[in-house]
């Protein structure tokens, strides 16, 4: 993966170019990335896919839980990996474990083992291992690491419990990486500043690629 | 009259031919694929396009209920509203009204029936679909008739196919624009051969730019099926489109086919297709089954459609019935089974090549030689040969 800022504004607003995988063109960012089910945005099959604009349109969300119990992850890779089971080669794949329709975190089912997601196979605990086993089959342009989402409405210690689970998972989920692809280290800590930050802290310590800000919008 | 019917090649009662409509030139024999509402379930207009599709159908009792043919006409027709620059065809809007409206009476005057928006009292008369239809602007209309299940016996048929007589007369003074529209007479007369052919013969005296074959494909046995449409094809003029309303099976359309019928049109494609279920060579492959789970083969290898190109059946099942993306590509696919389906036999009734296609149809259908006893007896109608696929021993494998 390859990223560089082009240009700022006045304030923290900036402009860059993001060049990943497969992806022919580089694509300008802020980006918005398409939300999509099982790989493909809802309605839009692949051949209709070109009327949306290029390159911007290349840059697709998808979580690895919406799978489960449908597609194994040996099934997955037998294939060969998200990209050929789509047949989009020229697209961009970013794995985020939550989206915001199907895959919700469940934070009061979550443990220190796993982060707990209400899913279309219903609840599901997914420990690092697990989750780095999906990643693996799947190969992903681009991966968020597993992390303990938390609501703004939850206690201190909760909120502080959720960071230090979050920096454990990314550890765990970098040392099993075995998929490549450019991995975004998750960033928790609520509405708390301090959490906040000092969960970035930690995260920059590791060797990731990019950050991935969770639960900006909870209930 | 708003069309040309062109006869290109033959095989005995088969033929293929080049008909002109005002909106395209299509070759037959062809299936339409039915878009109910102003659209085909799952796919863009530009996707039929490239899968080659000729004519669609549109339903006019549910165009007349949503959006009303008044806007439809209004906005310039139903070809401009769903921007399809191809053919269509409606048909009358009485099937839905007998097949869906359980309080539907039919009575000289027309189909009456409660309206399902407001339950207030309508009649559908063969004016008002010949006007409805006329607003739509479809190139083919259909007149109203009388239909009745093949299944019912009694007087009723006898009854259903003069009243279906009397009303193509009235069809015919309502309908204003000949040049632009054709209006098809459609067959009826129950599984009875007196009645089909008095009713055969009433239509071809009013000499209609083509003619339908009706009241079948509603569970009457195949046999008294084939039957009917070999009896309708051979007393029908040869120089004009012959139409079985309601036939979507593969093998009824090969069948047909051989029997000299020209176009088709069924839900079935689309339908099946929402049931999770792929139209293959071999008949049909059912895409919820377990077994599709890790089956990464594409859903028919010999298929050069978009989806088994680029999907294999385990993904297929993943999304059949849990995802709207599954119904898309698997009606996607099933469509575009149909229309080469239709391709295949015009151009191997063009090369000379029809019997050698339809027993590589049926072996590929019934590998063990067990095709049913209703096909091979029209086959021997329709004069092909097709020994070489019915025998449990093929000669081929000495």
């Amino acid at each position: 993966m390859k990223f560089s800022v082009k240009a700022w504004s006045n304030g923290r607003a900036r402009a860059g170019v993001l060049l990943l995988g497969g992806c022919p063109y580089p694509i300008e960012t802020p980006a918005l990335l398409l939300t999509t089910r099982k790989g493909l945005p809802i309605f839009i099959s692949p051949d209709l896919l070109p009327s949306l604009p290029s390159p911007d349109s290349h840059l697709l969300q998808f979580s690895p839980l919406h799978f489960l119990e449908d597609l194994s992850p040996k099934t997955i890779s037998d294939i060969g990996g998200l990209h050929q089971i789509l047949g989009l080669h020229e697209y961009v794949f970013s794995a985020i474990p939550r989206d915001s329709i199907l895959c919700l975190p469940e934070c009061n089912s979550t443990n220190k083992t796993g982060a707990s997601f209400e899913t279309p196979c219903g609840r599901r605990l997914i420990k690092p291992v697990e989750y780095m086993e999906m990643i693996s089959s799947m190969k992903p342009n681009l991966w968020a690491t597993l992390a303990d989402e938390v609501p703004a409405w939850v206690s201190e210690k909760r909120n502080k419990a959720s960071v230090d689970r979050t920096v454990t998972w990314l550890d765990d989920c970098i040392r099993l990486n075995q998929a490549g692809g450019a991995v975004f280290g998750s960033i928790v800590g609520g509405l708390s500043v301090e959490e906040r930050l000092r969960c970035a802290k930690e995260v920059m310590k590791r060797n990731v690629s990019g950050f991935f800000c969770c639960s900006l919008f909870s209930a | 009259m708003a069309l040309r019917f062109e006869i290109l090649g033959r095989f005995n009662r088969a033929r293929a031919a080049q008909l002109t409509l005002p909106h395209f030139v299509c070759q037959t024999p062809l299936f339409m694929p039915v878009g109910t509402q102003g659209t085909i379930k799952g796919l863009a207009t530009n996707q039929l396009e490239e899968i080659g599709c000729q004519i669609i159908l549109g339903n006019t009792y549910h165009l007349a209920l949503r959006p009303t043919s008044e806007l439809i006409d209004e906005l310039g027709g139903l070809h401009k509203f769903m921007n399809w620059p191809r053919a269509l065809l409606t048909d009358s809007g009485g099937f839905q009204m007998v097949s869906l409206l359980h309080l539907a009476d039919i009575t000289e005057k027309g189909v009456t029936f409660q309206s399902p928006v407001d339950g207030k009292p309508m009649l559908l008369t063969p004016e008002e679909s010949i006007q409805i239809q006329s607003r739509i602007g479809a190139d083919i209309i259909m007149a109203l008739d009388d239909v009745v299940r093949t299944t019912i016996t009694g007087p009723r048929i006898e009854e259903a196919m003069y009243r279906t007589l009397r009303w193509i007369d009235r069809c015919i003074a309502a309908h204003k624009r000949p040049h632009e529209q054709n209006l098809f007479g459609i067959v009826q007369g129950g599984l009875d051969p007196v009645l089909r052919d008095i009713c055969v013969k009433g239509l071809v005296d009013r000499n209609l730019p083509g003619y339908a074959i009706g009241g079948l494909a509603g569970g009457e046995d195949k046999d008294s099926f084939w039957r009917v449409v070999a009896q309708c094809t051979a007393a029908l003029p040869e120089d004009k489109p012959r139409y079985v309303m309601g036939v979507g099976y593969p093998l009824d359309i090969v069948v047909c086919s051989a029997l000299g019928a020209d176009m088709y049109d069924c839900v079935y494609p689309t339908r099946t297709a929402r049931f999770g279920t792929a139209l293959v060579p071999e008949g049909v492959l059912k895409l919820k089954h377990r077994a599709m789970a890790d089956d990464i083969r594409p859903i028919d290898p010999t298929c050069e459609c978009m989806v088994c190109k680029n999907y294999t059946r385990a993904y297929i099942h993943c999304l059949v019935t849990k995802d709207a993306m599954g119904s898309q590509l698997l009606s996607y696919h099933n469509l575009y089974y149909m229309m080469k389906l239709s391709r295949d036999l015009n151009s191997s009734i063009i090369q000379g090549q029809f019997p050698e296609f339809v027993c590589k149809f049926l072996q590929k259908m019934f590998p063990k030689g067990d095709v049913p006893e209703w096909v091979c007896n029209a086959m021997e109608v329709a004069g092909i040969d097709i020994s070489s696929c019915c025998a449990p021993f093929t000669t081929s494998q000495d």
